[in-house]
């Protein structure tokens, strides 16, 4: 067979499993306890259901959004957890080991890496500071690993890393903009958001796109990060919450029993089908499904976002702390929803922004914290996903907004109080895993004192074209027709990292 | 969205084909805009060539020749190289040559000289006569336009739709709720055109009508009750959004209302309203965080108020011409910081009190100033009574204290908030003038006995202006002491000294927030003096209702503008004066001052193109649910068509000249034409021509608003207070939804009626709104929002169906339905008719009266759900109430009560 036919074959293939899923779906629609579908979904299916679509053509029907559509070509990945360390961790105390720096610790920093160079808060002269760490090469690949990161040392040998991260934006609410939505401006549909719009999601009884927050605050971009700017807003991220009800409203109103919220919900949507035959607007229909999928996710969602379920070891492997609001939870909560078919799960954990202005944000106070809560949970992840044998169709993706200097912070020209560090745009380091990127490896290099890349040079914009690739997705193909111009995640860059594509 | 566009582009080709003439804004500027100005435009010029400007296009390329001749389009490079086979040569580069159709249109209009030719919304409107297309069907002028358009298309409008429809859509439409039960029933006894008008007239003159306008202004000008960043904390300017629901009630001129939002602070003698009305430009976030830099976020807010100003009044994305040229529309970059003049010399600076401030006085105060006032006037000068005067409104202007610098012995607490002042610490406030000034008054706290503060002009140990002792006193206070008279403009040392304590402590002694130079009351050692300078301080302490308001710098304290080189503000360009672009200057009237007010009356210049049509197309979408020009946000080459381009002149030139710029006229005109009537059933032909409606052969159809959702229905439950305006109110929502850093704000759950108030008065905070009304599309009010797109998604059914705020409203629902009604049939007839005016249909009735019968089997046996159903202990508490709150609620969640018919 010629390497056409095998693609061809595959795609063949990949139709019918299409088809396949949305049988099962209707199977489970008319075999499930409710029998809601039997009132409309069936009829409406039946336009669909045997019908495989042209490759590059994302077709938004407003009355199943969501379905699951193939992507162009084949993905590695079919769904993303996207670690985001919202303040931007410093690569000099976790990965990216300096020990030119060590040297220069305490120095003047020279003229050249200051002229014409702006900081968010260095003013005049600072001094260098060397890591506040020691390391060590890890695994058969032989990464270097600080020692703040103890467990996920172990698990190197499954991730690609990326050091010579660039961006152009040094304040943290346009650089994670543009890390989501591929502009440092409000307004663009957040990569979560395109993801779903283009793939929709495996659970039609789950949103397509969750959010979980940790750290005790949103990111500073606000809900913006996970906004779906121009794209109809059933593709914005859907928080889910660890304390309250999971997803707000999901739960009856007190007196009302499951029987009868589905006996209403059946009335309601008997009566708008009435109402779609007086007259004849599709949106009618639309509502009609929204309420049945309403009905479905007060099924579903709860007890996926439950994790008291899961086994002892699993709560030991991540250090969880139930019932409380933590990343670690969140971050099993990602394996979970990722099991149960959600498409992208985003997680933000405030809290990283390593100024040393006081002791909550020094490198060698505060952060330590941090580092301490996300290694044990993030190894965990890793593991979890291979050992169910998810890992090979999860891409997981662990960054930060930027980089930290290598100088250390002297906010209005004055020595800060704590150790830390300032933004810097021109180097930092993020790691992906899984999904089809190579085990263990590391592409692109900064220079002896990590102050800017030197080769394997790559953006924002890189790491969003490879995260579509994965997916099945040419970024510069998936575009979305908006004010006169189609326009994509990437904009007018991205180059497929393909160093890291295993 | 997606069918709206393919119609649109679809047009476009209609345009293109059979013109002789090439046209350059339907025809040349889309074939640029999407095939070569990534590479050849605003943002990037390859090889030396830009398309944005023809002085550009036609410049000499880094080859050394122009690109485009005009006249010869053979010895035109341009044209060559898309012509070319060699993919290295060819242009577009790396994309699909362009179709041979349009390299023609290229080819030909090179050869007709390659003209320029302005976006139609960015020439001036032009009185556009009445199609006389005559059918029975038209009732005004906006029907003639849609009949012809129509008919072109070879398409039937439709029969006006039945009184209970047409009542419910134009109540929610002007008002956003349902009218008194009186003025309902007065138009269903009499639902002809004269009953229509009539029911149109009372709902133009109710008081909810500004209330309704108000919630889409709040979009427009990013309303919050929270200044936004990281700890999101809170701020008092609901006295604009009342500003607002007065200015719509009372008809206020769109170019009045304009000009007092704009600029109403340099009004000759500025009411305290129309300073208020300026709090449209400070609803822009403050950053409160630690060790953030105040100019950089004063810089930010001001950025914002120029691009709200573009993209909410201008209906231009003026955004982008912060970095680079415009990549498609005629605005250069240095332009941006022209325009960015107008509002960068105002007295706000990103300090946590949000000055400067109103104080709006009650009538007994008022008329104490007015009293005093005159004796100021008729003691003392006329500019020592405006300074007296304008200290006593607004405490301004003052030398904000975090701007002091030569710090000895002192600090700027978190950078950013005010002056910290430990033992033998003084500090320098740069160029002060001392002219007028015969007292200094300062804000500040100092519990600590034996301080003295003095005041030294050029040095600290310089001429000595003023010197007191401190008193021991806790809380925030303002003291003044008594200056020498100095003239000119000076630095001002400030000096803190306090003998008592020990000279090396590390304590701050006294934090300051402002310091004051201003006139001396009149009078002095005349008897009456005492007495008035009690008044005075008793005025300028009083605790009163404040607004932050734009308030223009003093010339001693006045800022330069510079372009920002690639948009950052840290590399600055050319100074710049206050200007509009160059493409638009023809709407500037000859004598306009170069500030904020000479703005404001360019915007409202009939000549200028862009402000009627933004309006004009603004409120059709509200009441049609797309605009003419569906991209409410952008009017320009990026922008949609226009479906119906006539109609929008038309009524734009109406609004500006024949109806004085008077909203009501045209939300009138609007509303009295067939068009609107139209019954909104989709016929099968219609289905296929015009899915999404946009030639109008049916009336709308919408989802209805987050706000016009949450009124209708405290409406239909009876539960809706009339109470207007006043701080915003906390109607139940659930835990944790706030959650900003350091920020200890909690959600308390209003009691009484302003539980049930309208939506427009909900408390917003910015990083945490409302959370039923986000599920609708409600907007978080960050930025300037021109349009929300609605959506159909399953967490809005869930809102509706469990929201406890929602359940209560169909718990009252029930009892209403109840109320006299007889048996279950009879009730759920009434229940229908609340919500929609019109007779249930029986099968509807009949899949009520199940679900009905289904609850009541539920909850005979349950006395527990049954309370929680049907709420409390009391009487009502029985199977039968709590089976109809089952059905209240599902009642409630009809796609036809949530949809505007």
């Amino acid at each position: 067979m010629t390497k056409k036919d095998l693609i061809d074959q595959r795609l063949v293939r990949e139709a019918e499993q299409m088809v396949m899923r949305t049988h099962t779906r209707r199977h489970f629609l008319k075999e499930s306890a409710m029998g809601l579908g039997a009132l409309a979904m069936g009829s409406l299916l039946g336009g669909c259901g045997g019908k495989t679509k042209a490759a590059h053509s994302v077709v938004f029907d407003p009355a199943h959004p969501l379905l699951p559509k193939a992507p162009p070509f084949i993905g590695k990945a079919k769904s993303v957890i996207f670690l985001h360390m919202a303040g931007a961790p410093s690569q000099f105390e976790l990965f990216d080991y300096k020990p030119e720096l060590a040297k220069m610790d305490g120095q003047d920093c020279p003229p050249s890496f200051l002229e014409g160079k702006h900081f968010a808060f260095i003013t005049g002269v600072p001094k260098m500071l060397g890591p506040q760490a020691t390391f060590a090469r890890h695994g058969q690949s032989g990464a270097w690993v600080s020692e703040h990161l103890p467990h996920f040392s172990e698990v190197v040998d499954e991730v690609s890393f990326l050091k010579a991260v660039t961006t152009d934006q040094f304040n943290h609410a346009p650089a994670q903009l543009l890390v989501h939505t591929g502009s440092p401006r409000l307004g663009r549909p957040s990569i979560g958001s395109w993801v779903t719009y283009g793939l929709g999601t495996e659970n039609q009884n789950l949103p397509g796109f969750v959010v979980l927050t940790s750290g005790g605050s949103f990111p500073d971009a606000g809900k913006s990060v996970w906004g779906s700017g121009f794209l109809p807003s059933v593709y914005q991220g859907v928080q889910c919450r660890s304390e309250g009800d999971p997803v707000l409203f999901i739960k009856d109103p007190d007196g009302m029993s499951r029987d009868l919220r589905k006996a209403s919900i059946e009335a309601v949507n008997k009566a708008n089908m009435q109402e779609y035959k007086d007259y004849n607007d599709p949106e009618i229909l639309s509502r009609i499904s929204q309420y049945e999928m309403a009905y479905r996710m007060q099924i579903t969602a709860p007890d996926v976002m439950n994790i008291n379920d899961e086994p002892p070891y699993i709560h030991e492997m991540y250090g969880t702390k139930p019932g409380k609001a933590c990343f670690a939870n969140n971050v099993l909560l990602a394996r979970k929803l990722v099991e149960k078919g959600v498409r992208f799960v985003q997680l933000f954990d405030w809290g990283w922004d390593a100024h040393g202005d006081n002791a909550s944000n020094a490198l060698n106070i505060g952060i330590i914290n941090k580092y301490r809560s996300v290694d044990k949970p993030v190894t965990a992840l890793l593991l979890d996903l291979k050992q169910r044998g998810l890992l090979d169709e999860t891409l997981v993706v662990w960054a930060g907004e930027f980089g930290r200097t290598p100088m250390m912070e002297n906010r209005n020209g004055a020595q800060n109080p704590f150790k830390g560090r300032d933004h810097h745009t021109e180097a930092f380091t993020i790691w992906m895993a899984g999904g089809g990127i190579k085990k263990g490896h590391t592409h692109g290099e900064t220079d002896e004192i990590g102050y800017t890349a030197v080769s394997g040079k790559v953006d924002a914009f890189d790491i969003q074209a490879t995260i579509l690739n994965q997916l099945g997705f040419d970024h510069e193909q998936f575009t979305y027709p908006y004010q006169g111009r189609p326009f994509r995640l990437t904009d007018v860059g991205g180059k497929v990292i393909r160093e890291i594509i295993a | 969205m997606v069918f709206a566009l393919l119609v649109v582009s679809g047009m476009v080709a209609c345009f293109t084909s059979g013109s002789k003439k090439v046209d350059f804004s339907t025809e040349v500027k889309p074939i640029l805009n999407k095939k070569c100005i990534t590479c050849h435009g605003g943002v990037k010029a390859k090889g030396g060539f830009s398309v944005l400007f023809r002085e550009d296009a036609l410049a000499k390329t880094e080859s050394g020749k122009p690109a485009i001749i005009p006249g010869d389009p053979d010895n035109s490079e341009m044209i060559r190289r898309l012509t070319l086979k060699d993919p290295e040569e060819r242009m577009p580069y790396k994309h699909e040559p362009l179709s041979e159709d349009e390299i023609g249109i290229l080819r030909k209009w090179v050869k007709q000289g390659a003209k320029w030719g302005d976006h139609w919304a960015y020439l001036p409107v032009k009185q556009t006569p009445v199609p006389d297309e005559d059918n029975s069907w038209v009732r005004n002028d906006v029907d003639h336009f849609i009949y012809e358009k129509l008919d072109e298309l070879d398409m039937q409008p439709a029969a006006q739709t039945d009184p209970y429809t047409l009542l419910r859509r134009v109540s929610l439409d002007l008002i956003g709720m349902y009218p008194s039960a009186k003025v309902a029933d007065q138009y269903l006894k009499n639902s002809d055109d004269k009953g229509y008008e009539r029911l149109v007239d009372s709902l133009l003159a109710s008081p909810h009508f500004g209330e309704k306008w108000t919630s889409m202004w709040l979009d427009l000008s990013r309303y919050a009750d929270t200044k936004g960043y990281e700890s999101d904390g809170g701020r008092s300017i609901w006295r604009y959004r009342d500003w607002l629901i007065d200015a719509f009630n009372a008809d206020k001129p769109y170019d009045v209302f304009l000009t007092e939002q704009i600029a109403g602070d340099l009004l000759p003698n500025a009411t305290d309203a129309q300073y208020i009305a300026t709090a449209f430009s400070r609803n822009t976030m403050t950053n409160d965080e630690g060790g953030t830099d105040n100019e950089e976020f004063r810089v930010a807010a001001v950025m914002d108020r120029v691009n709200t100003t573009w993209e909410s009044l201008l209906g231009t994305t003026f955004s982008c011409v912060q970095c680079h040229s415009h990549p498609y529309d005629p605005f250069r970059h240095d332009e941006y910081y022209k325009f960015m003049a107008y509002f960068n010399n105002t007295r706000d600076n990103d300090i946590p009190a949000e000055y400067p401030l109103i104080r709006e006085y009650n009538d007994s105060m008022k008329l104490q100033m007015t009293q005093l006032m005159e004796w100021i006037r008729t003691n003392g000068s006329a500019e020592q009574a405006r300074q007296l005067y304008q200290f006593l409104r607004t405490w301004q202007p003052v030398v904000y204290a975090t701007t002091a610098d030569s710090l000895k012995n002192a600090i700027i607490i978190n950078k950013n908030v005010a002056l910290g002042m430990r033992n033998h610490s003084h500090v320098r406030l740069k160029h002060v003038k001392l002219d007028d000034a015969a007292q200094v008054i300062w804000n500040f706290y100092s519990n600590k006995a034996g301080g003295r503060l003095t005041f030294r002009s050029d040095a600290p140990d310089g001429p000595m202006l003023a010197s007191v002792l401190i008193e021991q006193k806790d809380g925030w206070r303002k003291v003044s002491a008594e200056m020498q008279p100095h003239t000119g403009t000076h630095d001002v040392y400030v000096i803190y000294e306090n003998p008592s304590l020990p000279a090396t402590s590390e304590d701050i002694l006294g934090v300051f927030e402002w310091f004051g130079f201003i006139p001396e009351l009149p009078a002095k050692g005349s008897p009456e003096y005492a007495a008035r300078k009690h008044t005075y301080w008793d005025l300028l302490n009083a605790p009163v209702t404040t607004t932050p308001v734009m308030m223009e710098n003093p010339d001693w304290l006045r800022r330069e503008t510079h372009v920002f080189e690639r948009g950052n503000r840290l590399t600055l360009g050319k100074e710049v004066e206050p200007a509009v672009p160059q493409s638009l200057q023809f709407a500037m009237p000859a004598n306009a001052p170069k500030n904020r007010m000479g703005l404001a009356r360019w915007l409202t210049d009939k000549r200028n193109p862009l402000v009627s049509r933004t309006m004009v197309n603004r409120l059709w979408e509200q009441l049609f649910g797309t605009g003419i020009v569906e991209t409410l946000e952008d009017m320009g080459t990026q922008g949609m068509l226009p479906t119906h381009r006539e109609l929008l002149d038309h009524l734009s030139w109406k609004f500006m000249h024949d109806y004085q710029w008077s909203i009501k006229k045209v939300l009138k005109e609007m509303v009295m034409s067939a068009t609107y009537r139209q019954d909104s059933r989709l016929t099968e032909p219609v289905k296929e021509k015009d899915p999404a409606n946009k030639f109008y052969a049916r009336g709308p159809r919408v989802r209805l608003s987050a706000e016009q959702l949450r009124d209708q229905n405290l409406c239909i439950s009876g539960l809706m207070s009339n109470k207007m305006y006043g701080k915003g109110v906390m109607p139940w929502q659930p835990d944790g939804i706030w959650l900003s850093p350091y920020n200890a704000a909690r959600w308390h759950n209003s009691t009484g009626e302003d539980q049930y108030r309208r939506a427009v008065y909900t408390y917003w905070k910015r990083t945490a709104p409302y959370p039923s009304m986000i599920a609708f599309d409600g907007v978080q009010r960050v930025l300037c929002t021109a349009r929300r797109i609605n959506t159909n998604t399953p967490l809005q059914a869930l809102t509706t169906l469990n929201d406890s705020a929602y359940i209560d409203m169909a718990r009252h629902f029930a009892f209403r339905m109840q109320e006299g009604a007889g048996d279950l049939a009879a009730q759920i007839k009434k229940g229908y008719q609340l919500m929609l005016y019109k007779p249930i249909k029986e099968d509807k009735l009949k899949v009520f009266e199940e679900l009905y019968q289904q609850a009541l089997k539920e909850f005979k046996p349950n006395p527990g759900k049954t309370r929680a159903m049907a709420g409390g202990q009391g009487e009502k508490a029985t199977p039968a109430t709590a089976a109809l709150v089952a059905v209240a609620n599902a009642m409630l969640n009809l796609d036809e009560v949530v949809t505007k018919n």
